[in-house]
């Protein structure tokens, strides 16, 4: 977590110690390196590997086998393919969006349920305990489960429209309401995970501002804004990348509830990457889709960060 | 390790049967059965991923009849041709044995064949002095009056999700209509013509007057089963197994209330219409460790007892000539004995491009029946990326 103390530490006064000061920390920094290098090796090749290949197979022409893959030459036709169909571009804009609006949602509601929180003396634990079953539910069990509740014939929501006066809208199978009950999936189960990270970001600001603030008289939507707010932002940054990390990825709920469908409206680029791999075999345009969707990702996480106008270890004020 | 998605779902599982029957005439020989998925999309993506990644299991597979060229084209499945004789294939019925083939070898083994079936609520359409109908207008039609008597909840139930069961339906009504989805030689689509507008447009109706469920778009077997065996529906398109399901006293409500037809055809052309191929093969993975036990297995699946169990006892259609033929396991079931009556059509799978060819057929077709876009739209869309997914090396996208 980013810090927000004022001013660098001072330099250490040069003590008569210092050249054996640093053999020591020289020696200390190799032993360490020793130590964790099984656990280094182990995270670079099941990453740091995967992810190379990828690369290197969307910049090559594939061939599925039945003894695995077969790389030829080096070209740049799969990204072209990607680039030119309008599937990916659907995909594409679908992804933003979704990411966008459920970003902002959670963001909002997460910090509401924060603030709560943070006054509320007795209890707090247990709200935190509930608060957090949706969050450790597994992603597959949340879809399937939201998956019952909105399905036409049978499920809760039907019911309940139908009770209204609203007659059987076909969630699943028409395009806005999937996108929507798709969202309303996503920000139930990761709203608590919000929520969680901004609480711990407002019970670590210092409480002497708040007070000269009562006393000078701010209401309490004034001391929001332009206390609390400012001061949570490395907070905020940080659950906003998470989740943005986490929402351009969006497969499961999508795969589970709609099977991308009804049509390809509900086809994120995960949902698209997996299709083209997986069902038509064709690995390079897969691979290039997943590719161009980690750029994307990192440049929305900079883009984030930006807006949220944050350096990590720098202060703000 | 034999791999299978659930073959019957009510009742003693078929696949257990069959094993132990195996097991008791090979003794030497186990077999463990891993359930697959009942999407036949996902079942080919874990079996796809797994056999390219070099796993030796499972040893057996059981696949969808479509699998043979995009399994043959990429090694995912072993050629039976190099290891049995043509007598072997000799006993199963004929179509099945070049449906199961690619480039001149046979991939798959015929375990039993699907088609689409009309079924149909015989108290209901007694009640109300209708006959059977033999068109879909005619369908669409008493459907819609069903529903307005108040003596069912929905009129027609039937596969419209966004997955390849879309394409078997949708290869039903476009062949009735005098359609093709692509020209012979697998090089042109031809999906945009007045047969698959009248195909989809009538589809399209069928939601629009009340006849289905706007949520048949979401449906695929399991859950159009479901409405048709809680008693909910008066008509239902579905395979085979749906006799046996609708039959069972213990899941279902309709026992005794359910006849059996061919599907009807558009009025105009000459009844029956046409029931789309379906049915599973036995494929072997080429990775295998075990290939004469997988061997045995296979000819045992195309024996006179297992092709029995099937038909007989679980109302799947048999592959293999003698069994089918045999009066008594014509007498067995209205199903069996529906079959000598229908016309059969088959998907376009002879490409190894099929699934994106599925996939542009079946988006498209869903968008449409869910009105999300218009007819003529989805089937242009439909027909440039079909000429995508047949003209371009991996298929496009």
């Amino acid at each position: 977590m980013t810090s927000v103390s004022s001013a660098a530490e001072p330099a250490p006064a040069s003590a008569p110690l210092v050249g054996r000061h640093d053999v020591n920390r020289k020696r200390m920094a190799r032993l360490g390196w020793v130590f964790s290098a099984p656990a280094l090796i182990f995270v670079a090749a099941v990453t740091i590997f995967p992810i190379v290949y990828s690369v290197v197979m969307s910049l090559s022409n594939v061939t599925v086998t039945g003894n695995g893959f077969k790389l030829s030459g080096v070209t740049g036709s799969n990204y072209t393919l990607v680039l030119k169909n309008s599937t990916w571009h659907y995909a594409l804009g679908f992804t933003i969006v979704y990411t966008l609006i459920t970003v902002a949602v959670e963001l909002v509601i997460g910090t509401l349920i924060a603030l709560v929180l943070q006054r509320l003396t007795a209890g707090r634990g247990w709200m935190m305990a509930l608060l957090l079953i949706p969050w450790s539910m597994i992603t597959v069990i949340n879809a399937e489960l939201w998956l019952y509740v909105f399905n036409g014939i049978y499920g809760v929501m039907d019911a309940i429209f139908n009770a209204v006066g609203l007659g059987h809208p076909n969630f699943l199978g028409t395009n806005d309401p999937a996108i929507i009950s798709l969202m309303i999936a996503d920000i139930w189960k990761t709203t608590p995970f919000v929520a969680i990270i901004v609480l711990a970001g407002l019970v670590m600001l210092p409480g002497d501002i708040f007070e000269a603030a009562e006393v000078d008289g701010s209401s309490g939507w004034s001391t929001f804004w332009r206390i609390t707010v400012p001061l949570l932002r490395p907070t905020l940054a940080l659950a906003v990348m998470f989740r943005v990390l986490q929402a351009f990825g969006l497969f499961d709920l999508p795969y589970v509830m709609t099977g991308g469908g009804p049509g390809t409206a509900t086809t994120s680029l995960a949902i698209l990457g997996y299709d083209a791999m997986f069902k038509n075999l064709s690995f390079g345009p897969g691979a290039a889709v997943a590719t161009t969707t980690a750029l994307l990702v990192l440049l929305g996480c900079l883009i984030s960060l930006r807006t949220f106008r944050v350096q990590v270890g720098k202060e703000d004020m | 390790m034999w791999s299978a998605s659930p073959i019957n779902t009510t009742g003693v599982d078929v696949r257990t049967v069959l094993i132990k029957d195996f097991e008791k005439e090979y003794p030497k020989i186990h077999v463990t059965l891993v359930s697959a998925p009942t999407d036949t999309d996902t079942n080919r993506a874990t079996l796809a991923t797994e056999i390219s990644g070099g796993s030796s299991t499972p040893d057996v597979f059981m696949g969808d009849v479509i699998w043979p060229a995009q399994f043959g084209e990429h090694g995912l499945a072993l050629p039976l041709s190099d290891y049995l004789p043509s007598s072997f294939f000799a006993q199963f019925a004929p179509g099945l044995v070049s449906g199961a083939s690619y480039k001149g070898k046979v991939y798959g083994s015929p375990m039993f064949e699907d088609q689409g079936f009309l079924y149909y609520r015989k108290d209901l359409l007694a009640k109300e002095g209708m006959s059977v109908p033999t068109t879909w207008q005619q369908l669409e039609a008493d459907s819609v009056k069903l529903v307005h008597a108040g003596l069912v909840k929905y009129g027609f139930v039937w596969e419209g999700d966004s997955y390849e069961g879309l394409t078997c339906d949708f290869m039903e009504y476009l062949t009735d209509a005098g359609g093709s989805v692509t020209n012979s030689s697998y090089t042109s689509a031809s999906l945009n013509s007045p047969a698959a507008n009248t195909a989809l447009t009538f589809m399209r109706s069928l939601i629009t007057s009340g006849a289905s469920p706007s949520a048949v778009t979401t449906f695929q077997e399991p859950q159009a089963m479901t409405a048709f065996a809680d008693g909910q529906a008066a008509f239902l398109r579905n395979w085979d197994y749906a006799w046996a399901d609708s039959q069972t006293p213990s899941t279902s409500k309709v026992v005794g209330k359910v006849g059996v037809a061919p599907l009807p055809t558009f009025a105009g052309q000459s009844y029956p219409g046409y029931s789309n191929i379906g049915g599973w093969n036995l494929y072997i993975n080429p990775h295998s460790k075990n290939i004469a036990a997988d061997l045995d297995f296979i000819k045992f699946m195309a024996s006179n007892e297992a092709q029995d169990v099937l038909s007989v006892q679980y109302s799947e259609i048999p592959t293999t000539t003698a069994v089918r033929d045999s009066s008594a396991v014509i007498a067995e079931n209205p199903v069996l004995a529906t079959v000598p009556k229908t016309r059969l059509i088959a998907r376009p799978a002879g490409t190894p491009n099929y699934p994106a060819l599925s996939t542009a057929i079946y988006t498209n077709i869903n968008a449409a029946l869910a009105g999300s876009t218009s007819v003529s739209s989805a089937l242009s869309a439909a027909q440039s990326q079909a000429t995508t997914a047949l003209t371009s090396p991996a298929g496009g996208l």
